[in-house]
């Protein structure tokens, strides 16, 4: 079930209905397609339309920091695949961030959170670090928190959408609902209608071109492209998904995080060491999904690559950077201007520009306030 | 001289424009087999088919097609009680079309020494395979990770290290 409310045109017919639902306890509609397995979603921390519509409200509230000039949309615009543009983010208060933001598109799969961390699982504890972290600010709510659940316990908007979210909840304007919200919201932000879905998956054979087939090929051919072996699978990269009774949960032998040789690994940016303090996790990041690629640009962990183009010449030479961690994945390619230009043409198919407009996911105060 | 060369070009043109309309995708299987073959979809179509389960990335496929044992019993590789001896140094080297290889002894595709096979399949979920996966590929459902149950493939060649 999903509830498009948009502020201050709300329907109390919608609610009505949807509290009726939220009774029956009926199952949240990911829209996913058939044979698709569903997102793990936190037992603690259920789906439902008005929690998401909530997260969605509060995603996009300025007022969730402390200048009142940033939300999580700042750095995650819907446009750019809920990425922004920049090689590395920028908080409220001016601090360039060491890494670029990440995609949130299918989110809800992600093995992982953030650049290189190896623990952060959860996008309600995620969602506090850019509103509480200080290196660097993003948000800068640390110590503020208080001031901004006054101000939504006391917005009308925010009285009517809180109980129906948490229905028989007493204590309403917390933190943890806030980020529960916000985490709902963003695990419901999913894109497989790209062309490249079509083609793949629902028979259109058409629906992209030939060198965009011929990209495929080069792709997933361990002997040409070998982006498979750390893209692979539906989703382009790794993916955490619900398990049903009896099935094998998969096994990724080459774990979620690699040193791909991009880049100097200088401090802050040195990976998953700067969790661990493991030289050999020095320079790994972590796999980030390939949907929406081409709108997800300058790329790698630090936005140190401009263009498709070159990404595909980095891999080409096994890595830019000579490194001690550097994955045997990357080794050089024999890969003919043709393949280059076939490779391109595929990645390009994995955008989803309905994902990039949807309205469910668009930022509900523009129409007003 | 001028002449034949025009129709060398001309034939050659000719050759590959019926090359790539005309090509049937096949499987050859060749190397240490009594009988050659080439398999295409029409001709697995008439030989025993069956079905295995692969699940990738939370998806369950499907796939329909023949086990190899069915395949190499009618290449004339040793099957059953002739798998002994020196016949038991002999494996499968599959080819893909992107010159990927991937091997399996002869002893762990034949059911009298092993459990489970490997099939080789021309459908996923009752559909003709394209794209990445090749018309043919090969699929492992015993195997925990999907290394070996190639995709694209095109040659099945017996080997035998004692012959």
């Amino acid at each position: 079930m999903r509830v498009i409310h948009r502020h201050p045109g709300f329907s109390y017919a919608a609610v009505g209905l949807l509290a009726v639902t939220l009774l029956q306890g009926a199952d949240f509609d990911w829209g996913l397609p058939p044979g698709f397995p569903r997102p793990q979603v936190p037992a603690d921390n259920p789906m439902s339309g008005a929690k998401v519509e909530l997260g969605r409200y509060l995603f996009y509230d300025k007022r969730l920091s402390v200048n009142g000039e940033s939300s999580c949309g700042t750095c995650h615009r819907q446009e750019l695949a809920f990425t922004d543009g920049k090689p590395r983010s920028v908080g409220t208060t001016g601090e360039t961030h060491p890494r670029r933001s990440m995609s949130l598109i299918n989110v809800a799969y992600a093995t992982y959170l953030t650049w290189a961390n190896g623990t952060l699982t959860s996008l309600e504890e995620q969602a506090l670090v850019p509103m509480l972290g200080t290196k660097p600010v993003e948000l800068g709510m640390l110590g503020h928190e208080q001031e901004f659940l006054d101000k939504v316990a006391a917005d009308p908007l925010y009285r009517r959408l809180f109980p129906l979210a948490f229905p028989g909840e007493h204590d309403l304007y917390t933190l943890k609902n806030v980020t529960r919200a916000i985490a709902a919201f963003e695990r419901s932000i999913i894109s497989l209608r790209s062309p490249y879905d079509r083609y793949r998956w629902h028979g259109q054979m058409d629906a992209i071109t030939d060198s965009a087939k011929r990209g495929e090929i080069v792709f997933a051919s361990s002997e040409l492209g070998r982006c498979f072996r750390c893209h692979g699978g539906w989703n382009f990269g790794p993916v955490r998904y619900e398990q049903t009774p009896g099935q094998r949960r998969e096994q990724f032998a080459n774990g979620d995080f690699f040193n791909t040789g991009a880049t100097v690994y200088a401090e802050p940016n040195r990976g998953l060491f700067e969790q661990t303090g493991r030289d050999t996790d020095i320079g790994k990041f972590r796999v980030p999904s390939l949907r929406n690629i081409a709108v997800i640009r300058p790329y790698m962990h630090d936005g140190s690559i401009p263009t498709l183009e070159a990404v595909i010449d980095h891999y080409a030479a096994g890595g830019r950077f000579a490194h001690l961690n550097k994955s045997d994945i990357i080794r050089p390619l024999t890969l003919s201007a043709r393949d280059r230009q076939d490779l391109i043409a595929f990645l390009n198919s994995l955008t989803d520009k309905e994902a990039l407009t949807d309205p469910r996911w668009s930022n509900p105060w523009d129409s007003g306030r | 001289m001028r002449r034949w060369l025009i129709i060398a070009i001309l034939g050659a043109t000719l050759s590959s424009i019926a090359l790539a309309q005309g090509v049937v995708p096949s499987v050859e299987v060749t190397g240490a087999v009594k009988q050659p073959l080439t398999l295409t979809a029409e001709s697995l179509a008439k030989l025993p088919r069956a079905t295995a389960k692969l699940t990738s990335h939370g998806i369950e496929t499907i796939y329909e097609g023949v086990w190899l044992t069915e395949i190499l019993r009618r290449a004339g590789v040793p099957q059953g009680e002739q798998l002994r001896g020196r016949a038991l140094a002999s494996y499968i080297l599959a080819h893909a079309q992107d010159g990927y290889q991937v091997v399996f002894s002869l002893a762990e595709l034949d059911p009298s020494f092993a459990a489970g096979g490997v099939l080789l399949a021309d459908t996923a979920n009752g559909k003709p395979l394209f794209g990445e996966q090749g018309r043919f590929r090969l699929v492992a459902p015993n195997d925990k990770p999907g290394a070996r149950s190639m995709r694209m493939l095109t040659k099945l060649e017996v080997v035998s290290l004692r012959n």
